[in-house]
């Protein structure tokens, strides 16, 4: 009997049935039941679906009025772990709190720990659904409150492009 | 013409069967090993200095980067050690959403192990059935706390938010069909007369030596000694869990992997006993915004997915950041014991023994 298993592969052809199996089911199945049974997806023309608590990139909010949010009360620059937020504090007339002057958010070394959003107390800042942050040039991850590619309310020169943010219908940049 | 003389090469630190940056200096005898040194050091970043001048909160994000495919048990040893330096006592709730969270990442960091250990010595279809669950795992995590390996999943002193709705839903989905893909790894490679002979065997080392070299994790228990922090010093909610610890005593890859192939399923029990007992509650203790700490110092270990994972920290008085910070990470331990292991054997045995140590260069290096 031991001779017998010897001779036969069946412990490698039970591993080739169990293959086999996938195999075929792929091969008759995929694109045909309606049970989804793909683990991957064709990105970037499918969009993928993003957790509501995904951490991407760095973005200012405005009120209703249109107005920056934050008050500069520099917690985020306290708290930011690799120190990529920079703040100058102003005065902007008619408005009763500080205004930030100057909001720099150095890209490039962010590691979207979402320390900063979570010592925000005005939650005026958010980590959005943004993860396609890859750019041409270096000047372009130094993002701060105006210029053409650094404004912190616009996506980001590659995302803008990205037919997968455009289409994705969770993400805050879905037109 | 042809002289018998000693070969001196390097297997890495670019070798894709190295697992990063691990450079092997070996000298060889024909094709059999004579001296074997391993050079570790090319992805240092001097993590435990730049601990020291961090604050205790900012301190945890470097943790995720030391064993980035285990981010969530280096996130809780961190949160653990901390909290046990200031005497934070942490709400139940967060104790068993912590529990779950490690296991399941126990459980993909042993998927990734199993996937690139089989691939190094030669089965290549159980990499796609290993990342397959690993997917699924981080999808978890992605829901949870929102990135997939740096996850800085815990806080110090709880948990950040409340797990999401719909998560219980998400991990017991994978709870339903993960024991089935443990019986297809099972059917993939136990039985399979290829694997056997790469492995039964392979890269030996017993329990003194094992205890001598200070092995941890899977390594120490497939050589006999049932040795698990979770059981000996109990931490997060591990005391009220009801588990095995494997043991094997053969002491070669072949027990190491049947060893790990163990702890998926009692991982996976863990887990259910987390869900069918999370309490209800608050998951986050009322702690200061500003730690400043006492002359104090602990060492913290937890069962890492490699090994015992301790941290040493010292608090200065009035500091708000560790005065000493010091990994005892198990990666690096596990691979002092590689020369023990190799020395004397066959040159293809130097990629099983680095596979079946599990290290990963992130946390041997630091």
């Amino acid at each position: 009997m031991s001779i017998l298993k010897k001779l036969l592969p069946l412990d490698i052809a039970s591993g080739m049935k169990l293959t086999g199996k996938y195999f075929g089911r792929n091969f008759l199945q995929a694109n045909r039941s309606k049970k989804h049974i793909h683990i991957t997806v064709e990105y970037p023309e499918t969009p993928i679906s993003i957790a509501p608590r995904f951490r991407g990139r760095l973005q200012m909010l405005r009120d209703e009025q249109g107005e920056i949010k934050c008050v500069c009360c520099l917690a985020c620059e306290k708290i930011c772990p690799t120190q990529v937020i920079t703040i100058s504090k102003g005065k902007k007339e008619g408005r009763k709190t500080p205004f930030p002057t100057r909001y720099d958010f150095e890209m490039e070394r962010c590691i979207f720990c979402e320390f900063c959003v979570e010592s925000c107390g005005f939650d005026s800042i958010i980590l959005n659904h943004q993860f396609e942050l890859a750019a041409y040039n270096r000047e372009d991850f130094s993002i701060g409150m105006e210029g053409q590619f650094q404004d912190m309310f616009r996506v980001s020169p590659v995302g803008q492009h990205s037919i997968s943010s455009t289409k994705n219908p969770d993400s805050p940049d879905y037109t | 013409m042809f002289k018998n003389e000693e070969l001196e090469i390097n297997l890495g630190p670019q070798h894709p069967s190295t697992h990063g940056v691990l450079r092997v200096k070996l000298r060889l005898d024909g094709e059999t090993i004579v001296k074997c040194t391993p050079i570790v050091g090319y992805l240092h970043r001097g993590v435990e200095k730049i601990c020291e001048n961090k604050t205790f909160f900012q301190g945890q994000v470097w943790t995720d980067r030391m064993d980035y495919v285990a981010a969530v048990s280096n996130n809780l040893g961190w949160a653990e050690s901390v909290e046990k330096l200031f005497g934070i006592h942490v709400p139940r709730r967060a104790h068993y959403v912590r529990t779950m969270m490690t296991e399941l990442n126990r459980i993909s960091s042993h998927l990734l192990w199993l996937g690139t250990h089989a691939l190094d010595i030669g089965a290549m279809t159980v990499f796609l059935y290993a990342f397959r669950e690993r997917e699924q795992i981080l999808d978890c995590f992605e829901s949870f706390c929102g990135a997939r390996l740096t996850t800085t999943a815990f806080r110090i002193g709880g948990l950040r938010e409340d797990i999401p709705p719909g998560f219980i839903k998400q991990v017991q989905a994978f709870q339903d069909r993960f024991l089935d893909c443990i019986d297809e790894y099972e059917t993939l490679l136990t039985e399979n007369r290829i694997w056997k002979r790469r492995t039964i065997g392979i890269a030996p080392i017993n329990a003194d030596e094992c205890i001598a070299f200070g092995v941890t994790g899977p390594v120490l228990r497939a050589a006999g000694v049932k040795y698990d922090v979770r059981k000996a010093f109990p931490y997060a909610a591990y005391a009220e869990m009801n588990f095995e610890i494997p043991t094997r005593t053969e002491a070669d890859t072949y027990a190491r992997y049947l060893v790990r192939l163990e702890e998926f399923r009692q991982s996976h029990h863990i887990i259910q006993q987390c869900i069918d007992g999370l309490p209800e509650g608050n998951v986050m203790a009322k702690i200061p915004k500003v730690l400043k700490s006492e002359v104090n110092e602990i060492y913290h270990p937890i069962e890492a997915p490699k090994g015992e994972l301790g941290y040493y920290l010292v608090g200065e008085k009035g500091g708000q950041n560790p005065y000493r910070f010091h990994v005892r990470g198990p990666s690096f331990v596990n691979l002092q014991a590689l020369p023990q292991m190799t020395e004397g054997r066959l040159l293809a045995d130097v990629i099983a023994a680095i596979g079946t140590l599990d290290v990963v260069l992130g946390e041997v290096d630091r």
